[in-house]
This record gives C-alpha cells, sequence and structure tokens, in this order.
C-alpha cells in the first residue's frame, strides 16, 4: 500500500468503533451499543477480527444488503476466485473448507439453487402441511400436560422445527435427535469455549450423517429438498456432492435454530407481560400476524451476516474498497428509531414493520415462511392448553454470546396440569412419518396440491 | 388508487399479502407478490398503504388519482 493510500484508507476508515459481535458484552449491552452505532456512525469500522465494517444504521442496511452488484456472498474455499471468506466474520475454524450452501454463493449458481428449493418452501407448499405441524406440536404438549411443568426449549422449540425440516428434507423424522443437538450446540458454544473442539466433532459426524443419506436418497429417490437438489440444474449441471453437503448443512442450521430461538424469546416475553398475551390469545385472527412479525424484528434471531465488496463503491456515503469484510446487522437495523417508532418496546399491532430479521435481497431466508408457520403453529396450542405458564426465569438460560443466532438453551415453566389428547411423541412421529411417506407430502408444491390428512 | 409489485424487487417477504390478502396475491412456487389488479377497489386504500409500508423491499408502489 502506497503512503497515499494508507491516508486515504485512514480517511475512509474515520468512523470507527470498537465492536466485538462475539464477546459477551454485545449480549449484555446490545440494545446501548445499538444505539452508540447508530447515533455516533450508522455505517463503521471496528478492527477486531481483522478488521471490518459494520452497518447498524436502518437506511444504510437497505441500501448496503440490496446492492447485489457491490457486495458478494462468496466463500471461496479453494482459491478459485479471489479467496472471499463468506458471511461469517471470522470464517470458523470448523466451516474451513466448506461453503455454506447458496448462501455462500453469488449468482447465477445461488438463484439456481433457490429456484430448485422454492416450490418446496414458498407459502403455499407450507400450508399443506399445517394439520402434520400441528400434530407434532400435540404430542410434544401432551408429553408434558399431566406434569404442569415443560422446558419451552428442550420440549417444544427444539423439537418442532427439527422434525419438520427432516421430513420436508426427506430423512426419517424419528432421527431429529441426531441433527438437533449439533444444530444447536454450534450456535450456543462460544468460539472461545474449551468444548467447541468436541461441539466441531459432533457436528462434523452430523456432516456424515447428512452424506450417507444424501447418498441413499441418490439411490433410492425419496421426496423432499434433498431430492430436489440432486436432481437441480445449477448452470446447466446437477450439483456435485461436495457443493450439496455446504447445502444441507445450510438447510439444518437455517431450519432448526432459528424458529427455537424465536419461539423461546417470544414465549419467555409473554410470560413476562401476561395481559399481552391474553390480548394475543384473545385477538389471535387480528393480532397474530403483526405480533410474529415484531417478534421477528425484537428478537432477530439471526443477528447479522458478512459479506465482501466486490468492487470498490460508495454505498451509503462510505467509501468500500473491493476485499473489505462488511458485518450487516439486522437485529440493529431493526431498532433505528429513524424507522420504528420505540424501536426497543414490543408493540403486537406494529404496523408498517419493514423489519429486516430474514434479510434482504436475493438471499432473503428461504425458509421465512416454515419459520413463521412453525412459531405460529407452536404458539397457539401453547396459548390453548397451557394458558397461565410462567416462565422459571432462575432456570432460564440465554446463550452466553449471540455470535450468530439469538438463542436460548432453557426455558422451564410451569402451568396448571390438563389432560393428554393423544399418544406421545415417538408414537407420533410413527404415524407421521407414514401420514408423510403415503400422502408424499415432501413433493414439491407443482407435484403434490393436496393439504396433509391426518387422522383424529 | 393503483397499486404495482416491482417484480425485480420483490424478494417474497409476503407482508403485502399479509396486510392486504384481497390485493395481493402470492406466486404458488416462490411466494413472490403481484397485485391481483391494478386498480385498488374502493375501501381498501388503507390496507395497501399498511403492505407499502411493511414491505422490507420497498418493492410496492401507488399511484393516487383521487
Amino acid at each position: 500500500m502506497s503512503v497515499e493510500d494508507a491516508i486515504g484508507d485512514e480517511e475512509r476508515k474515520k468512523n470507527r468503533y470498537h465492536f466485538d459481535r462475539h464477546a459477551p458484552d454485545y449480549r449484555d449491552r446490545a440494545e446501548e451499543i445499538t444505539r452508540e452505532l447508530h447515533a455516533q456512525c450508522p455505517v463503521a469500522w471496528t478492527d477486531t477480527h481483522g478488521g471490518h465494517w459494520v452497518a447498524s444504521g436502518n437506511r444504510e442496511v437497505f441500501e448496503i444488503a440490496r446492492s447485489a452488484e457491490y457486495i458478494s456472498n462468496d466463500h471461496d474455499v479453494k482459491g478459485e476466485r479471489r479467496g472471499y471468506q463468506g458471511i461469517s466474520i471470522p470464517a470458523p475454524q470448523r466451516g474451513r473448507g466448506n461453503r455454506g450452501g447458496f448462501l455462500e454463493m453469488d449468482p447465477p449458481e445461488q438463484r439456481h439453487y433457490r429456484q430448485a428449493l422454492n416450490p418446496y418452501l414458498s407459502p403455499a407448499a407450507i400450508n399443506r402441511w399445517i394439520p402434520w405441524i400441528d400434530e407434532v406440536v400435540r404430542a410434544c404438549l401432551d408429553e408434558k400436560i399431566e406434569e404442569g411443568r415443560i422446558d419451552f426449549v428442550e420440549d417444544l422449540a427444539n423439537v418442532v422445527p427439527a422434525v419438520f425440516t427432516l421430513a420436508m428434507m426427506g430423512i426419517p423424522i424419528k432421527d431429529w435427535r441426531t441433527y438437533s443437538e449439533p444444530a444447536h450446540a454450534v450456535m450456543y458454544t462460544p468460539l472461545t469455549s474449551p468444548d467447541i473442539m468436541r461441539v466441531g466433532q459432533l457436528h462434523m459426524a452430523m456432516q456424515q450423517e447428512l452424506i450417507r443419506r444424501l447418498a441413499e436418497i441418490r439411490e433410492n429417490p425419496r421426496p423432499g429438498l434433498v431430492n430436489g437438489l440432486i436432481n437441480a440444474e445449477i448452470n446447466g449441471e446437477n450439483p456435485p456432492d461436495e457443493e450439496l453437503r455446504g447445502v444441507l448443512g445450510l438447510l439444518i442450521g437455517g431450519g432448526f435454530d432459528t424458529t427455537t430461538a424465536l419461539t423461546a424469546h417470544a414465549i419467555e416475553w409473554l410470560s413476562e407481560n401476561p395481559a399481552e398475551r391474553d390480548r394475543l390469545s384473545r385477538e389471535r385472527d387480528t393480532l397474530l400476524d403483526s405480533a410474529t412479525e415484531e417478534f421477528l424484528r425484537f428478537y432477530a434471531p439471526v443477528v447479522g451476516n458478512g459479506r465482501t465488496i466486490s468492487a470498490d463503491c460508495e454505498l451509503a456515503g462510505t467509501q468500500f474498497k473491493e476485499g473489505d469484510r462488511l458485518w450487516v446487522s439486522w437485529a440493529m437495523a431493526n431498532r433505528d428509531p429513524a424507522a420504528f417508532d420505540n424501536p426497543d418496546q414490543i408493540d403486537l399491532a406494529r404496523e408498517g414493520n419493514r423489519h429486516n430479521s430474514f434479510g434482504l435481497g436475493i438471499h432473503r431466508c428461504i425458509g421465512s415462511n416454515v419459520a413463521r408457520t412453525v412459531f405460529k403453529r407452536m404458539l397457539l396450542q401453547v396459548f390453548d392448553r397451557m394458558p397461565d405458564y410462567v416462565c422459571d426465569p432462575e432456570g432460564t438460560v440465554h446463550y452466553e454470546t449471540i455470535s450468530v443466532i439469538n438463542g436460548m438453551r432453557f426455558l422451564p415453566a410451569t402451568f396448571t396440569p390438563g389432560p393428554r389428547l393423544g399418544p406421545g411423541l415417538a408414537e407420533t412421529l410413527e404415524t407421521l412419518q407414514q401420514v408423510c411417506d403415503e400422502q408424499r407430502l415432501a413433493e414439491p408444491v407443482t407435484v403434490q396440491k393436496a393439504r396433509a390428512k391426518v387422522a383424529d | 388508487m393503483k397499486v404495482k409489485v416491482d417484480q425485480a424487487r420483490c424478494q417474497g417477504h409476503t407482508l403485502c399479502a399479509m396486510n392486504a390478502p384481497e390485493i395481493f396475491e402470492l406466486d404458488d412456487v416462490d411466494g413472490h407478490a403481484s397485485a391481483v389488479s391494478e386498480d385498488v377497489p374502493a375501501g381498501h386504500e388503507s390496507h395497501v398503504i399498511n403492505a407499502v409500508r411493511s414491505c422490507p423491499e420497498q418493492a410496492i408502489f401507488v399511484e393516487d388519482r383521487s
């Protein structure tokens, strides 16, 4: 770098803020840090993790995240292109050499993958599953209903998204625990934890299991996302296994812990605000949609994503250079007072809630319809069957850091016991596997349009 | 009032159909939105405005000739 460049660099990065997204400090003081960034520098430079930009202002995030011509998600694991490091800052140890599916790709490849998967995940596709999802929720609650005690994370919010994601993929749902623990643990274990190597190995074992399933479905096709991927046309060819591994990992990572985190936070808040809970239950027909969006805004499960600047440019008033790393904070953009009245308060009836929790632009969360539906179906049955639940703050455990997902490990609660309505989880999953197979529910909506039929 | 969804901007967030289900329809395959009709029936204007204000991609445009 020439002296002139160095001075230019100093000038470009004059809005500085020490921001460490992996530190417990960011979890503990998230609102304060967000306010400081908004007030001082909605696009800031931080020297942490090799140095990167942090976009936190709502207007700035909107402009930057949608500028597909200047930002890249590419994770160039083999050094075949420009060496970009994908969406994690810093690139994770455990992910070294692995590309995170189409979330770490740019168009046209990225678009081809999404086109292959959209018909499994569109609103029309997901609506077909509602009676099936309700039955999983029913069984989870039945396991605990007579006891008067439940851990909403362990016994409900960890289970339903996992079971449903596997069903859509075409993987046996009875195996949900094989995937659920590693998917959860990689999110709640801080990078600095001594446990990180063990968790990494657990995650590797899960990846191996996914590879076995991939081979099996290639051999004996069965409907689902995995089959859709095997037959996808990516730039005119079927994708190689090494890319599919990353895509399957992405589907698990996106499908499991995110909805868990959203649901746990909403249930916790509603326990602390029982009048609002009763109102939401009573006025669910008019309030459930807006309340869901508000919980998404307030408790954005994925707090942000990394990007790489792919060409020198000026965006949102900042000069970026090709190769610069950038953290786009969905969570902070959701709390910008310039875009939301009383941003740090939950308003279940909020209108004009233009939140960023599913991201913006071409990488909009492809599972957004899954997340909303599963969240709503869980919440409704909790309202109906455990209307007086009270969470226990003593036993509640939030993630130590919010590196990727702002989630919870435990959320124990008590409630007035009630009667069981049907068989327990294991038996229910056997029945639901049959329903899924016989009715070919995991086919794309272009092939199978009928709604799931589940016996009462 | 006239309404239009810019297909180049829409990413299928579905908030418009949540706010104004009579006005916006979602594609079965990718969930991207379009207006059922360019002309907004009387009485639905406020729902359309809510949809405009809710769209994360700012992809909905209205023209009010009244």
